[in-house]
């Protein structure tokens, strides 16, 4: 087991505004979650020394200007008070949404800071082109997007769509288990005030009834794409119990070191063999197995990915993820109850920062209406599963 | 033509300074056969690809060609083969000069 289990905590949460169309840039909504999460753990921004984030834009295409696509440590130390001295900090390209969290967690075992301020800003870009086809006048593209591109494939959607399509052959899966995914958020995004679908229900056939985004994925199997941020407040355990919050202890973690060389699109394969390096990685680290989990926030960017996660981190065999969540089983008042906040599909595309929020809510008992009895452990992943991916565990006890 | 290792023998796609089975060098571009099956495929209607705002709805496919399991290219169908498209159908290229010195490979179900 891993040997910083139980020594540092998420001891506050903040979120901005979550909309399609903010009146403020992403940089202004990114403070205001920033000066949420410092608020709710009880502290000053003179307190904070380190800051972590994951910068990346949302998706090629996006602009890179900082404080209106992207939120840089940067644009943080220059509009929040922060302590005079700040002592730590990181930006992270390298993993995906738990990974400055994961930073966050070494650097304050370490003893390189006190208080760590972590955020995700994600923005709705425009529609700008996402490179050129050789069709009509669209401009040429090089590299590996010459092979993707003159095909007209370069669309993230599509890559999901042709995994998903492989495993509905390889399973002899039916879009049902993508509508139960889907129903089951929007159920769970009805009680979560955060959340873009709180006052907007979705009934079985809406779901079916929705337009083809790339077949075999309809449209309510795609996150909704919004304008907003997601902070959490990191520091050690002994420090978390003084503050304002019952802390959320982070009990392991994990990242996918799996890849491969040449890679024009992730397959079915892929996406399993990224998720399993992720979660053996995971379980490991905390001494914790599916077994042990009140919920699961798996990262549903797309809907399948959901499925995905099911399997790979081990709470079905593999195969088997269309009937395991059916019947109830991954419900709030189910077995395993999954995206317990509504997940990106239905709470907003926070790119994994509100599954790691709901995972510290449901194990504090700060998770309103939607609180499962009891909840002690909770698992966040992110990733889709690919390269990049990252996972935490947060529990109740130390 | 797809790049072809000439240490270990195995085909790379896309090409890569590397060979993705050995780490060879020795790489050179050979003809393949043009034939394969449809390892997998999506029909894309969502209008948000640069220059293929009006295609939509098209098929795209993955194609296994017949030379190395698991060597996997990107390309299209035309949208009158949906009826007879399915995982494991068997294709063979076609090329489609697109003006400007551009042909592409597509494929049609044989």
């Amino acid at each position: 087991m891993w040997q910083g289990n139980g020594k540092t905590a998420i001891a506050g949460i903040g979120y901005s505004e979550i909309s399609r169309r903010p009146q403020k840039p992403l940089g202004l909504l990114a403070v205001d979650a920033c000066r949420a999460a410092i608020v709710d753990a009880g502290l000053g921004p003179n307190q904070i020394d380190g800051l972590a984030t994951y910068p990346e834009s949302p998706f090629a295409g996006a602009g890179n200007r900082d404080g209106e696509d992207v939120v840089s440590v940067a644009w943080m130390m220059n509009h929040l008070p922060l302590a005079p001295d700040l002592r730590w900090y990181a930006q992270i390209e390298t993993g995906m949404i738990a990974s400055p969290i994961i930073e966050a967690v070494n650097a304050l075992i370490a003893g390189a800071c006190e208080y760590v301020l972590v955020w995700r800003a994600l923005h709705r870009p425009r529609w700008r082109g996402a490179g050129g086809s050789g069709r009509g006048d669209a401009p040429r593209v090089a590299g590996d997007a010459q092979f993707l591109a003159p095909y007209g494939g370069s669309s993230i959607v599509q890559t999901h769509a042709l995994a998903w399509q492989r495993y509905l052959h390889r399973y002899g899966a039916t879009r049902e288990a993508l509508a139960a995914l889907a129903l089951n958020s929007r159920r769970n995004a009805n009680l979560n005030p955060r959340a873009f679908f709180f006052k907007e229900p979705m009934t079985r056939d809406d779901y079916f009834n929705s337009r083809w985004i790339a077949e075999p994925l309809c449209l309510f199997d795609c996150d909704v794409p919004v304008d907003g941020c997601v902070a959490l407040i990191l520091t050690t355990a002994e420090r978390a119990r003084d503050l304002a919050n019952p802390p959320a202890y982070i009990a392991g973690y994990g990242q996918n070191t799996a890849s491969r060389r040449a890679l024009l699109y992730y397959t079915l394969d892929d996406y399993m063999a990224c998720g399993a390096s992720l979660a053996n990685k995971l379980w490991a680290s905390a001494g914790l197995g599916p077994q042990d989990m009140d919920a699961a926030e798996l990262y549903d960017g797309f809907n399948p990915s959901t499925l995905y996660w099911l399997e790979a981190a081990g709470f079905c065999p593999v195969g088997e993820g269309a009937a395991f969540v059916q019947n109830g089983r991954i419900a709030l008042e189910g077995e395993l109850p999954v995206n317990t906040f509504g997940g990106s599909l239905s709470e907003g595309r926070l790119h994994g920062m509100g599954h790691i929020a709901e995972a510290v809510r449901q194990v504090t008992g700060r998770a309103e209406q939607r609180q499962i009895p009891g909840a002690s452990a909770v698992c966040a992943i992110d990733g889709s599963p690919m390269l990049r991916g990252s996972g935490i565990i947060v529990t109740r006890e130390p | 033509m797809v790049q072809h290792c000439g240490s270990c023998g195995y085909y790379n796609h896309p090409p890569r300074p590397f060979c993705d089975a050995c780490l060879g060098q020795e790489l050179r571009f050979v003809p393949v056969g043009g034939r394969g099956t449809v390892y997998t495929f999506t029909v894309m209607h969502q209008r948000d690809v640069a220059g293929f705002e009006q295609e939509a709805p098209f098929i795209n496919i993955v194609v296994e060609l017949t030379e190395q399991p698991q060597l996997l290219m990107v390309s299209n169908l035309p949208l009158s083969e949906r009826p007879k498209l399915r995982i494991g159908a068997p294709v063979e290229v076609c090329f489609e000069d697109r003006g400007d010195g551009v042909v592409v490979p597509q494929f049609r179900i044989i």
